[in-house]
């Protein structure tokens, strides 16, 4: 067989509506994962030893085992519990408690490197625990974190491709989808590689220049 | 929950085990070779090297393994290249530790004083004899942590390999569940013994990069 231009031509549209899955996918779980986190590493600034000992449980469970692994676990292991969720749900929620493990991690390490004179002050100034947090210590944690939240994103957007072995419908199971039917396996393999070339360069693009706006406003 | 499912089948996935030590170890060392290669390949004086190198770096890491998997292994043959699914796996994993240890390398050469090079020099050492005995011993020390996270992350990884059928702990896992039924119980052991071999290494890069920090 012979390179097929008209093979990738063909697939395209649906290989576009792929990609638009895998970024939607994404970016639903990374806000999932970024409330998720932030919540859990807050949780972890609080004083009770059984407490921080469970964060850090789910942590390093969630961070030391494969994501594929943690897949399986929520589509087929759940139900024999009784619990039946859809692909996309099972999908969703296995990106969400896999990526919000990394993003408590990163968070937490936020909190604990705002200095400890951002915290005297604002309780001098009269600013309650809860004032405090909203407004003094999470808006410089999160600034502190933006980098690795971003390189977590794109990480994100790669490990989406694995929620195609459920079922779950995006780029990399719409390009099996298609070489399956057409046997063009290296146009459509190869066409998808390029896409998810361009949406990973575009993230990082719009990553650096959020970045560089951030911390030129925090000056 | 069936305890006696899991005791059965334990040795089964303990051979699985086995097999995924022995893909992880050989994908470390061929990718770290060739990563390396790579990363000190970013520093040499012909731009055309430089560049090629920055490219293909780029490229294998921002696409996801699975996808570069089934390149390799469904799309390769249809241009006539075919690979048997044992050396298509570790091709494109020793690829993607390729360009991720090249990056290491780079950020870790890169983090050196330039004033280190600019005084080796002056000494009268070559370039060559600058990056063996002055940058790379300095920068190594910085390398360290974020390479055995990668290490952790690659572990995980070869998980993926059970998609096109590699046998390892994932697919010892699937074949066992074939048999059994018992997707919860065995999924969730095989997730505590990927547990078991990754969690020490993530202390390790822990530890080192505390030390780092601490100089």
């Amino acid at each position: 067989m012979s390179f097929s231009w008209l093979a990738i031509w063909q697939g395209l549209p649906y290989l576009l509506q792929g990609a638009g899955l895998t970024m939607i996918i994404s970016a639903t779980a990374m806000l999932l994962a970024l409330a998720l986190g932030m919540v859990v590493a807050l949780i972890s600034q609080l004083r009770w030893k059984a407490v921080r000992w469970l964060v850090r449980a789910y942590v390093e469970a969630f961070r030391n085992t494969p994501l594929l692994i943690q897949i399986f676990i929520v589509y087929f292991g759940l139900p024999q519990l009784g619990l039946k969720l859809s692909p996309f749900l099972s999908g969703l929620s296995a990106l969400t408690l896999y990526t919000a493990a990394y993003n408590t991690e990163i968070f937490r390490a936020g909190l604990e490197a705002v200095p400890k004179g951002q915290h005297e002050a604002a309780r001098s100034t009269g600013l309650s625990p809860l004032q405090e947090a909203i407004h003094v210590t999470i808006p410089q944690a999160i600034r502190i974190s933006f980098p690795a939240l971003g390189n977590n994103l794109v990480s994100l957007v790669k490990n989406t491709s694995l929620v195609s072995t459920i079922g779950m419908v995006e780029l990399m199971f719409v390009a099996n989808d298609i070489s399956f039917n057409n046997f063009r396996t290296f146009e459509i393999y190869g066409a998808a590689l390029v896409l998810y070339v361009i949406l990973v360069l575009t993230v990082t693009k719009i990553l650096n220049l959020t970045e560089s706006r951030i911390l030129l406003k925090g000056r | 929950m069936n305890l006696s499912v899991v005791v059965e089948n334990l040795p089964y996935l303990l051979r699985g085990t086995v097999s995924t030590v022995e893909i992880s170890a050989a994908v470390i060392l061929l990718g770290t070779l060739a990563g390396v290669l790579a990363g000190l390949l970013r520093f040499v004086p012909w731009v055309a090297a430089r560049t090629g190198v920055a490219w293909i770096v780029e490229f294998i890491r921002a696409v996801p393994l699975l996808l570069q998997i089934f390149f390799i292994f469904f799309g390769l043959p249809a241009i006539g290249v075919k690979i048997p699914t044992f050396p298509a796996a570790v091709l494109a994993m020793s690829l993607w530790m390729m360009a991720n240890t090249a990056e290491v390398v780079r950020g870790g050469i890169q983090s050196i004083p330039r004033g280190q090079t600019e005084a080796a020099r002056s000494t009268g050492l070559s370039g060559i004899q600058t990056m063996r005995h002055v940058i790379f011993p300095q920068a190594i020390r910085r390398m360290l942590p974020p390479f055995v996270g990668l290490c952790t992350i690659l572990i995980k990884d070869t998980s993926l390999a059970a998609i096109i059928g590699v046998f390892e702990l994932t697919r010892a896992a699937q074949e066992t569940i074939e048999r059994t039924f018992r997707s919860f119980e065995i999924y969730l052991v095989a997730a505590a013994i990927y547990f078991c071999l990754s969690y020490p290494l993530s202390l390790l890069a822990e530890q080192a990069e505390a030390r780092l920090q601490r100089q």
